[in-house]
């Protein structure tokens, strides 16, 4: 038994665990606290699975400051959207976000002379720490439970703070926030920025642990992976984006012990998230979305 | 310059929102420590007049002094930290938060965004104390725990009055205080108001019953159609034709 829990493949399911709740837990920010509809959050984490790969690959950073400046390049990134769409309305702003995102798929399946297209980037190397490569995704699943304990530290921070009182409280009724003197404004720039960061974070780690990316880390369908994990661990909940992730990433994992063959076994997955998806939007279609209160 | 008592001054407040005039050259001032209430029929503009004093009316024009600073440009959330409170119709608490929360927010208003990150400051335990001190005015603090949505209109209503207080408003904004609200929890809300004037808080209240308002307001100012039509006394607002002819129709 102990032989299982310690097998290469359960220890990637909880490398994936870990790095999802940790894109999971900040898109959980903008969408379960501060209620605004970002689906260009798989584009931040595509920026710093790309500026990560990139560094590492082309330029020979060290995967640690890549990583740092992959974070830094989604925050840019998380502004420049921000700063366009937070003006929309919430319906326009979800649309509007997917704009970009796709925008950012487009950009890097074209923009072949840097992102290298639909080829992708190969030979993402892994971290290296006190002078120790961390080859063995034990190592890395040490490293990658340390990173998303604190993603979770700091997010509890901000979720029982002020702070997150504030962009709660703008999300449920933004007019009574600002009743109350609380720039409304500001405080879901702020949740936008660190959800961005958060989620490059994300990109980053993804992309040094299976050590090769393609656009398809912006892809529409990982935005929904994302969305499904944080509906399923709950909007706004703290621990539940934990279960969400693990749920979401151990779900598809039983038709790997049914004997089918594997034509059908990714069309049963996806199908198997539309489910999941479909059933519980159908249940908490009552307090998924803010109800609009007037004056 | 206006003297130092007015502590809001409205002139020629207009407001028009695509091509309907909804208030048309308000001129009214509001002394420290005044109760003033606000009738007219439906449609009159009593809530638009609110909206434009809090700041959440596109469209609006003419003067608005608050302590003699101009604040017609300000933004909702610099008006309520300036000292506008505003109790809005339909209940402007949060159901999803704990009734301490809904204090606390109230008190969290002023602080600068990057204060807010930190649980463990001083700040917040002082707030806290303070939060419950409030509520226990109005016999909440023993369910601070529980969540908003589970008081009745009338605990509703004096949670968002009191937090108010919280907030540190000058200005009490009151739409239709007792809206929603049952008889025996009328008179608290009536009580708590008073106490406000005790505190020597400026009080301007919406209601649609002048027998009710006249209970504890001074002044009276009736809207019709976008226009102040009478700014009085209450004896002398209710003995006015003018008042009988807006509700009634000309004899």
């Amino acid at each position: 038994m102990l032989a299982f829990f310690t097998s290469d493949y359960v220890i990637h399911l909880l490398i994936l665990i870990g790095i999802y709740f940790i894109v999971a837990q900040s898109f959980n920010l903008s969408f379960g606290f501060a209620r605004i509809f970002n689906l260009s959050h798989i584009a931040s984490y595509a920026v710093g699975a790309y500026t990560t790969s990139l560094l590492a690959t082309e330029l020979n950073f060290g995967i640690l400051p890549a990583l740092g400046i992959g974070v830094l390049l989604s925050a840019l990134f998380s502004l420049i959207v921000g700063g366009i769409a937070v003006r929309l309305e919430a319906e326009y702003f979800a649309m509007g976000t997917i704009a970009f995102s796709a925008m950012v798929t487009a950009l890097l399946i074209n923009w072949k002379s840097i992102t290298r297209g639909v080829l992708g980037v190969p030979g993402i190397p892994r971290p290296v720490i006190f002078e120790t490569a961390l080859e063995s995704n034990t190592q890395f699943l040490i490293f990658v439970g340390v990173v998303a304990a604190l993603v979770q530290l700091i997010f509890g921070v901000l979720y029982y703070g002020s702070f997150g009182r504030s962009l709660r409280a703008q999300g449920e009724y933004e007019n009574g926030a600002k009743s109350l003197g609380h720039d409304t404004g500001a405080a879901r720039m702020v949740s936008f920025i660190l959800a961005s960061m958060v989620g490059g974070l994300g990109g980053g780690l993804y992309a040094t642990y299976v050590s090769y990316i393609d656009p398809s880390v912006s892809s529409f369908a990982e935005m929904v992976f994302v969305l499904t994990i944080v509906i399923v661990g709950r909007p706004g909940s703290y621990w539940g984006i934990l279960v969400g992730s693990a749920a979401m990433i151990l779900l598809p994992e039983i038709f790997r012990f049914v004997t089918m063959p594997s034509e059908y076994l990714g069309p049963l997955r996806q199908l198997l998230y539309g489910i999941v998806l479909f059933l519980l939007v159908y249940v908490r279609r009552a307090n998924l979305f803010p109800v609009e209160r007037k004056l | 310059m206006t003297s130092t008592l007015n502590v809001l001054k409205i002139e020629n407040l207009s407001c028009n929102v695509s091509g309907t005039q909804i208030l048309n050259d308000i001129n009214v001032t509001f002394e420290v420590g005044e109760t003033v209430g606000i009738i007219g029929p439906n449609g009159s503009g009593k809530t638009t007049l609110f909206n434009c004093i809090s700041g959440f009316m596109p469209g609006i024009s003419g003067h608005l002094y608050l302590k003699d600073k101009e604040i017609i440009k300000a933004s909702p959330s610099t008006r309520a930290r300036l000292g506008i409170g505003r109790v809005f119709q339909n209940f402007g608490i949060f159901r999803d938060m704990s009734i301490l929360e809904n204090m606390l927010i109230a008190f969290e208003g002023k602080r600068p965004i990057l204060t807010t990150f930190f649980p463990w400051a001083k700040m917040n335990r002082v707030h806290k104390e303070q939060a419950l001190e409030l509520l226990g005015r109005v016999n909440l603090a023993h369910r601070a725990s529980e969540k908003a949505s589970s008081l009745s209109g009338g605990q509703m209503r004096l949670l968002e009055i009191v937090r108010l207080l919280a907030s540190n408003a000058e200005v009490f904004l009151l739409d239709e205080p007792t809206a929603g609200v049952s008889p025996k929890m009328k008179d608290e809300v009536v009580g708590l108001i008073q106490s406000l004037i005790e505190l020597n808080k400026t009080i301007i209240v919406i209601e649609h019953d002048i027998n009710f308002i006249q209970r504890f307001c001074e002044r009276i100012v009736v809207l019709d159609g976008g226009k102040v039509v009478l700014d009085d006394v209450p004896e002398k607002v209710r003995a006015d034709p003018r008042l009988q002819e807006i509700y009634f129709g000309k004899a």
